[in-house]
């Protein structure tokens, strides 16, 4: 077996023979990491020549701009990892998504945000924790996106900020596990952003995201070669559900979805 | 109802709406801390015990002294025999 057979193996997600998994892996953690800081410097170089132009062809606001860039940026990444990695998108050509909506997707990986490139639009203002916010690289990209810092706002201030975002038909990204799951299986679900729909009225749209926890665990600095799908999910409409605690039963119900739909993308890799 | 029903009742309601691990329902299990619940859900357990017990406590002062599992049992207990008496 050569290593570019090797290398296709994985990406296929069959088992590996002699060796060949690791030697595709160091590979793919020499071409990745070092691409990685050169597309972010390259980002970070070009976005005060790139930003004011774009944002006078097309008249978006500084926060859709920048969330326009990061995108690219995603995409950047997708690319860089795509000789290692195999990237497919589920249900985008029979789903019709809402504008605007509440993206919920389940967490396993450092890598899951860089993997919201794949949604065929790039105005999602994300709710993340802290944490990323303390990256210095990314924090001022962040902040003018207008990505929302849960741990620091709350979720008073998330859903305040959260209901202004969607009047200007922008769409929100969140991940109600919070926390990367260690199992696999979906975490307890937050219900803030379910509580968002509610008294909104906005959809949510379920994304269902599987292989980034083999690409990259949590813990884990060392990437593995590996197959990674998101899924799309009907829109799920808030008004169906009422009284006082609906946003717990619209969150059982996607919830719901999402376990299901996640189960049979682990059964479709044998895993 | 039995103070053990009640328990029973609260526990349950909130492993159910809150998915939370029955072994962590423990009365001192910290609500932040060890139940990892966060403040929307407060408020929802509020509306939760309203609804299981029929009775209203929205607007009660002790409720913001609640900090841990224990603290709601006894609430309730409280609550329940003051509206008995």
């Amino acid at each position: 077996m050569t290593v570019a057979e090797g290398i296709r193996c994985e990406r296929r997600g069959l088992s590996q023979t002699g060796g060949w998994g690791f030697w595709s892996a160091l590979l793919m953690n020499l071409w990745v990491y070092p691409g990685l800081v050169l597309l972010t410097l390259f980002f970070i170089a070009f976005f005060p020549f790139l930003f004011p132009l774009t944002k006078r062809l097309t008249r978006w606001d500084t926060g859709r701009v920048v969330r326009f860039f990061i995108w690219c940026y995603g995409r950047g990444w997708i690319a860089l990892c795509s000789p290692f990695v195999r990237f497919s998108r589920e249900g985008f050509e029979r789903v019709t998504i809402p504008r605007p909506c509440i993206f919920v997707v389940n967490h396993l990986s450092f890598f899951d945000i860089y993997c919201m490139a794949l949604l065929p639009m790039s105005d999602a203002v994300f709710a993340v924790r802290s944490w990323p916010f303390k990256l210095f690289w990314y924090a001022p990209f962040m902040r003018l996106a207008e990505y929302l810092d849960l741990e620091t706002i709350g979720w008073e201030g998330t859903l305040s900020a959260g209901k202004r975002i969607l009047s200007r038909k922008s769409n929100l990204l969140f991940y109600p596990e919070g926390h990367r799951s260690r199992t696999g299986r979906l975490n307890r679900f937050h219900s803030g952003p379910f509580r968002l729909a509610v008294e909104t009225g906005v959809p949510v749209v379920p994304l269902c995201l599987s292989g980034t926890e083999v690409l990259l665990p949590p813990g884990k600095w060392w990437m593995k070669p590996a197959a990674v799908r998101l899924a799309v999910l009907p829109p799920v409409d808030p008004r169906h559900f009422e009284g006082p605690l609906a946003h717990l039963e619209l969150k059982k119900q996607v919830k719901g979805l999402m376990a299901e739909k996640l189960t049979e993308m682990r059964g479709h890799h044998g895993r | 109802m039995t103070d053990e029903k009640v328990i029973e009742i609260i526990n349950t309601a909130m492993v159910e709406e809150f998915e939370l691990d029955p072994e962590k329902m423990v009365p001192e299990a910290l609500l932040y801390e060890d139940l990892e619940l966060d403040s929307l859900d407060r408020v929802d357990t509020v509306i939760l015990l309203e609804k299981a017990f029929k009775f209203k406590i929205r607007e009660e002062e002790a409720i913001r002294e609640i900090r841990t599992l224990g603290d709601i049992h006894r609430f309730v207990i409280e609550k329940l025999r003051s509206l008995k008496a």
